[in-house]
């Protein structure tokens, strides 16, 4: 048999191209803004430019071929990489970017960062990112072509509870895969320790920084994906109460929390506030903590089973997310630190997006997600509960809404490697 | 009892070594989960310069320790006899003079000499903790570590990378054959090209056989780096892997905040004005390279090729100021030593590491060539267990 070598070429090496091509999934980014360190910068980013991943430049096995931005700011980035990478096209509307601009659904996942950008804040002080507006658009492109595609939501579902749990119900009805949250499960851990599963957790604590209705969900995704691995798995949650100010100090001093969890979780910090001039590293005392702690918030909340967790909102005092537990036969507090390499000074990149990035990868190409997306239905609603109870004075909430039982992964889904 | 400790240090002030180290033995430190208290106490400081900003007196009157005129009343807290159960001895940062070759003359042959006076003169020897590298000089470290060994006292030294977090949390086997190792460091030298060179050593130490010592180095530096790296004098695909560890990459990544792939997309060259490369070249064949690649990252990161595992990397996670963990996890060590009497891991890597950066710069002092080092036949064991960070 006679043949060219342009047809041997042919044959030999478009074969196993198309079969590649039909392998890498197309991906849409729906995102509200894309501005130097925005959530849309940091994940859009790596599945454009690759990341740091296992000891290489990874670059994902996918292409992100279009992206809707809802606001384009003075500082916006989203053209210049449209332009960087034309294979990436920017669309007007969520539909059309989903649809490529034709009739159908046209990609196989879709990515959406509602974080950042101008949008109203509510009395309770909640800011009314679109997400679930986002999603509505997203589930409608899927409808109309009778068909869905895995979805990703970064950080927490909804602002507003009943919409967070239609997002969740609408995944289940629909059957489509979906994944949200914060990277903090995901990111490294000092020490690298996983919760043992079927552990007896007893009670547990995150000290962590930040504001209400923000860095709040990320502290309660730290706490939720530890004792998540306790024996019987989560429970749900039977009622959330908040304290901020002088209330903090006095649920502090009468031992709302565990104290002992509470100092456990600071001696996991990298960024304690030195409490007295001149020494860089020194454990403060209670009377430090109130100079040093202008707006102090807890939420604490009761899970089915018992379990007792506070998060600890203490801007002043750290500026990382440190974990302690008290486990049934253990002598000492079981405590590490979700480590996010922040840039604020201290790197150029945040890198804790780099395994958030990975986990959504893995969903695409597997159409399973890595972890429970209940996680964050019941961190979200946390999120709002604990928003809730400082509105109502700080009031107890009962959230029999939050009874959301599900199993962890077997598998540790923290960067380890 | 507590254990009494004198600090021999050049100066005290906030953010210098002294004063993180010292003060974690007088207010705690961070230890695997608590606020650890030593069952030691500071009895008595010699302290070389007090410049503005001095702490030594402050801390003297609070924490009641004596600070001393001489480093050998330090040690007899004011009697005649060696008085302490341990020495600390802290020779970074204070105003000294730089040599030809561009080191700092930081003391602590001296001061460490004046130490081994005493304990000769008084017929009794206690544990000494050494910080960074033991001397300038590989003759005066080795003395050093001759003095430890003829009056049989336990000796530590070195940088806290070694003992620090890891990103991720790895370590070599014990015994693996190592093919190729790379670490990249930045800031000057002949500070920071210490730490980065105890950060390589502390990890291929562990290769089969054990150290063996270096037989020759060499520093090269400007744009004969980047030819050594087309030339395949250093491995491209080691710098990719130790710089896939990197959170600090510079240039595009500080402009507009995407990730970089620095080794293909071109930055580098405009990045690092001046990069300087370390040629080590040890006695069992393997060589290795240290890259200082200021203007590019900002942390410590390593790679290296292993027979049967290939690429390994990681970054030796360096925490931020000022609470500089990392110097905590250096002291836990100390005090490891200084409560059982034995080192945790073994000076000669810190003396080979001091003999290693003198003999580069003078590398460099003679035109970049390249040095046969015989005197730097240090053989030794890495310490079984993993020293670093890790509970």
């Amino acid at each position: 048999m006679n043949i060219s070598r342009r047809e041997f070429i042919a044959t030999s090496a478009a074969a196993p191209l198309a079969l590649e091509a039909q392998k890498r999934p197309k991906l849409a980014a729906v995102c509200t803004i894309y501005f130097k360190m925005s959530h849309a910068q940091h994940i859009v980013g790596r599945f454009l430019e690759g990341y740091g991943w296992n000891g290489t430049h990874h670059h994902p096995p996918m292409d992100l071929v279009s992206l809707y931005v809802d606001q384009i700011g003075k500082d916006d980035l989203s053209r210049e990489r449209a332009a960087r990478f034309p294979e990436m096209k920017m669309y007007p509307t969520i539909a059309e970017a989903l649809t490529l601009g034709g009739g159908k659904l046209a990609v196989d996942g879709v990515v959406l960062v509602g974080e950042h950008g101008h949008y109203p804040r509510n009395e309770k002080g909640q800011t009314k990112y679109p997400r679930y507006e986002f999603f509505q658009q997203i589930v409608k492109v899927f409808r109309d072509s009778g068909r869905s595609v895995p979805v990703f939501n970064d950080k927490h579902l909804s602002w507003n509870w009943p919409w967070a749990k239609e997002m969740y119900d609408v995944s289940r009805s629909m059957g489509f895969a979906f994944m949200a949250g914060s990277s903090l499960p995901v990111t490294w851990r000092t020490p690298s320790l996983e919760m043992p599963a079927g552990a007896r957790v007893r009670e547990a604590v995150c000290v962590c920084y930040g504001g209400v209705d923000s860095y709040d969900f990320h502290g309660l995704e730290t706490i939720q994906c530890m004792v998540e691995r306790r024996a019987g798995g989560e429970s749900g949650v039977k009622w959330v109460q908040a304290y901020r100010g002088e209330n903090f100090w006095k649920a502090c001093r009468e031992g709302v929390w565990p104290r002992d969890l509470m100092d456990a979780a600071l001696t996991r910090s990298h960024t304690l506030i030195p409490a007295r001039k001149g020494f860089n590293n020194v454990f403060p005392s209670l009377d430090d903590m109130r100079r040093l702690v202008k707006d102090p918030v807890a939420y604490q909340y009761e899970h089915e089973d018992g379990l007792r967790s506070t998060m600890l909102l203490m801007e002043g005092l750290v500026a990382d997310f440190n974990f302690a537990a008290r486990i049934e036969g253990r002598a000492e507090p079981f405590s590490t630190q979700m480590y996010l390499p922040m840039p604020d000074g201290r790197t150029t990149l945040a890198n804790f997006f780099s395994p958030l990035v990975n986990n959504m990868e893995r969903m695409f190409l597997t159409g399973t997600p890595t972890y429970p997306v209940e996680r964050t239905l019941l961190t979200t609603g946390l999120t709002a509960a604990g928003v809730e109870s400082l509105y109502r004075k700080q009031a107890r909430y009962d959230t029999p809404h939050l009874a959301i039982r599900y199993q962890p992964t077997q598998e540790s889904t923290f960067w380890r490697t | 009892m507590p254990k009494r400790i004198a600090v021999v240090t050049t100066v005290y002030r906030y953010l210098t070594h002294a004063q993180h180290e010292a003060d974690r033995i007088l207010v705690g430190y961070p230890r695997n989960g608590t606020w650890h208290h030593p069952d030691m106490k500071i009895v008595s400081l010699y302290v070389d310069q007090k410049p503005e900003g001095d702490l030594s007196e402050a801390r003297s009157r609070e924490f009641g320790f004596r600070v001393c005129p001489t480093i050998t009343e330090a040690l007899r807290c004011g009697g005649d006899k060696l008085a302490v159960d341990a020495v600390m001895i802290i020779g970074e940062h204070g105003h000294y003079p730089r040599n030809e070759k561009g080191q700092v003359l930081y003391p602590r042959y001296e001061f460490f000499k004046q130490c081994v006076d005493v304990f000769e003169k008084d017929g009794r020897s206690v544990p000494v903790f050494n910080d960074k590298h033991l001397s300038y000089s590989f003759e005066k470290a080795k003395w050093m570590v001759d003095a430890s060994r003829r009056l049989g006292f336990p000796m530590l030294a070195g940088s806290s990378v070694p003992v620090s977090w890891r990103l991720p949390d790895m370590e070599l086997p014990l015994g693996c054959e190592i093919v190729d190792a790379l670490m990249v460091g930045e800031g000057g030298s002949d500070a920071m090209d210490f730490h980065a060179l105890e950060g390589l050593q502390c990890m291929v130490e562990r290769r089969k056989g054990g150290e063996t010592g270096v037989r020759a180095v060499q520093l090269i530096e400007g744009d004969a780096v980047w030819k050594a790296g087309e030339d395949g004098r250093w491995s491209k695909e080691l710098l990719t892997a130790a710089l896939s560890r990197s959170d600090t990459p510079q240039g595009l990544t500080v402009k507009d905040g995407r990730t970089q792939d620095l080794v293909r997309n071109g930055e580098l060259p405009k990045l690092v004005k001046n990069p300087w490369a370390y040629f080590i070249e040890y006695t069992d064949g393997l060589k290795a390279t240290l890259l200082m690649l200021d203007g590019a990252v900002t942390d410590f990161n390593f790679a290296a090729r292993v027979q049967g595992l290939g690429v390994q990397s990681m970054q030796f996670l360096l925490t931020p100021e000022p609470n500089v963990t990392y110097s905590a996890c250096l002291v836990s060590k100390v005090e490891e030593m200084f409560v059982n009497g034995s080192a945790p891991y073994p000076v000669e890597r810190t003396l080979l590491v001091s003999g290693m950066l003198e003999s580069c710069l003078t590398s460099r002092g003679l035109g970049h060539k390249r040095l046969e080092t015989p005197q730097l036949g240090v053989k030794y064991h890495a310490p079984r267990e993993s020293q670093h960070a890790r509970a």
